[in-house]
C-alpha cells in the first residue's frame, strides 16, 4: 500500500472500534489533508471542532478518562503548538501526578506540511519532531516515514498494554507521492 | 456578596463535615508542613468553609470534581479519604491531589482542568449517563481565554458541566480585577459564585520553615 492508503486503512481499523472517536477541525468537512483519510469514517465517530487547539487536546484527555480512545487531529505540526499545555503538562504528566491511578490512551495525529507543489511557508512546514520527543516523558512519539510501518504503528497505539498516548507524526508530502 | 446558586441545581447530598473540621484538617497540614515534614508547597483554604460545604450538597458522589492547586477542602468534600488525602499531601502531591474513585482532578497550571473537565462532560453525554461534572476555579481563571472557549463550547451543546467561581481577587498576591482594569467581575447566573477573604498566604503558612 501507498503511504495515503495505509492511513486510510489504519483509520477505517480504528473506525470500526467501538471505543474510538475522531476529533478535530475537519475531520467531518473537507479543507485539510487529513481529512482524505477519514471520508469513510462514519460521521457519528466524528466530532468536528471550532479552532480549539488546547481545548480540544483537553477534550480528548478528558474523553480518554471516561474510556473513549480520541484519535485528535492536528492538520499541521505548527498548529499542535497551540496545544502543547493540555499535551505536556497534563496529558504527559498526568500518570505520575494520579501514581498511575488515571492512564488516559490519546492517539494523536499531525503532519508536517508539504512543501510540493506549494509551499506552505515557515508557519505551515516545521518539523518539531526532536523537540516533542525531549519534551515527552510519557508520550511516545513516532515518525512515520515508510507506508509499510503506518498501519502497525497506530495498531500498536490503540493496542499497547500500558495504555500509553501516542504522537504519530506523517509526512504531508508523502500523501501524493510515496 | 451571598452563595450565587443557579435555579436548575437541587441538594441532593448530606455533607458529613462541619466548618470546624475542614479548618482542623488545613491545620493538621499546618503543623506536618511547619515541622518540616512536606517538602513540597501547599496551599492552604480558610474563610470558606461555609460556601464550599453548601455547594457540595448539590454534588452527587459519582460526579466528577476538577480543582486546582488549592484543592484541600474540595478533595474532602467530595468523599476523598481524610488520611490518604494527609498522606498524599505529606508525600509532596497537594498541588496534584487525584483519585478514581470518588473521581478528582486537580491540576496546578492555571486554566488547565477546564478543558479535561469538558472533554469528560462530553463522554458523559455520548454514553447518555447520568452524573455530571463540576469544575472549581478562582476569579483569576474566569477570565482567560480557555475558561470562555470552554463555556462557550459547554453550553453550546448542553453538556453536563457545572463552573464554580471562587473569587477571592487575588491571583498568587496579583489583585485580578486590578490586573484587567476592571471594576467588577460580571458572572453568568448559570454558574456557581461567591466572594471571601483568603486568611491563608497564596502557599505556605506564613511561618518560615527550615527544611
Amino acid at each position: 500500500m501507498k503511504y495515503l492508503e495505509s492511513l486510510i486503512y489504519s483509520m477505517e481499523w480504528l473506525g470500526k472500534k467501538n471505543d474510538t472517536i475522531f476529533l478535530g477541525q475537519s475531520v467531518k468537512y473537507s479543507g485539510n489533508a487529513i481529512f482524505n483519510t477519514l471520508k469513510t469514517i462514519p460521521n457519528e465517530k466524528k466530532l468536528e471542532t471550532p479552532v480549539i487547539e488546547d481545548l480540544q487536546m483537553g477534550l480528548s484527555i478528558g474523553l480518554a478518562l471516561e474510556g473513549f480512545v480520541p484519535i485528535t487531529c492536528y492538520p499541521r505540526f505548527d498548529f499542535l503548538i497551540l496545544a502543547c499545555n493540555q499535551l505536556i503538562n497534563h496529558l504527559d504528566k498526568i500518570r505520575h501526578m494520579s501514581k498511575d491511578r488515571m492512564t488516559p490512551r490519546v492517539i494523536i495525529r499531525t503532519s508536517i506540511g508539504s512543501k510540493t507543489p506549494l509551499d506552505g511557508g515557515v508557519q505551515h512546514t516545521q518539523d518539531y519532531t526532536e523537540v516533542f520527543k525531549s519534551m515527552c516523558s510519557e508520550i511516545n512519539v513516532v515518525m512515520l516515514d515508510n507506508s509499510k510501518d503506518i498501519f502497525p504503528m497506530f495498531k500498536e497505539a490503540y493496542e499497547r498494554e500500558d495504555s500509553k498516548s501516542t504522537l504519530l507524526i506523517e509526512h504531508g508530502d508523502y500523501y501524493n507521492d510515496k | 456578596m451571598k452563595l450565587q446558586i443557579p435555579n436548575h441545581l437541587k441538594k441532593i447530598r448530606t455533607i458529613k463535615y462541619t466548618p470546624e473540621d475542614l479548618i482542623s484538617f488545613e491545620n493538621e497540614v499546618k503543623k506536618h508542613y511547619e515541622n518540616g515534614e512536606i517538602k513540597s508547597p501547599i496551599h492552604l483554604s480558610k474563610g470558606n468553609e461555609d460556601q464550599v460545604i453548601k455547594i457540595f450538597s448539590y454534588i452527587a458522589e459519582d460526579d466528577w470534581v476538577f480543582s486546582s492547586w488549592r484543592n484541600h477542602y474540595h478533595a474532602l468534600l467530595h468523599g476523598i479519604d481524610k488520611q490518604t488525602l494527609l498522606s498524599d499531601i505529606i508525600s509532596g502531591r497537594s498541588m496534584s491531589t487525584n483519585s478514581i474513585n470518588p473521581r478528582f482532578y486537580s491540576s496546578s497550571i492555571v486554566g488547565g482542568i477546564i478543558p479535561i473537565a469538558t472533554g469528560v462532560a462530553q463522554a458523559i453525554k455520548r454514553k447518555q449517563k447520568k452524573n455530571k461534572v463540576w469544575c472549581f476555579i478562582g476569579d483569576m481563571t474566569y477570565e482567560t481565554g480557555i475558561f470562555h472557549e470552554s463555556y462557550k463550547f459547554s453550553r453550546n451543546f448542553e453538556l453536563p458541566l457545572e463552573f464554580v467561581v471562587e473569587d477571592n481577587n487575588l491571583s498568587t498576591n496579583t489583585p485580578t480585577k486590578e490586573s484587567w482594569g476592571m471594576d467588577k467581575i460580571d458572572i453568568p447566573k448559570d454558574i456557581i459564585y461567591y466572594q471571601y477573604e483568603r486568611d491563608y498566604p497564596h502557599h505556605g503558612t506564613g511561618n518560615w520553615v527550615l527544611f
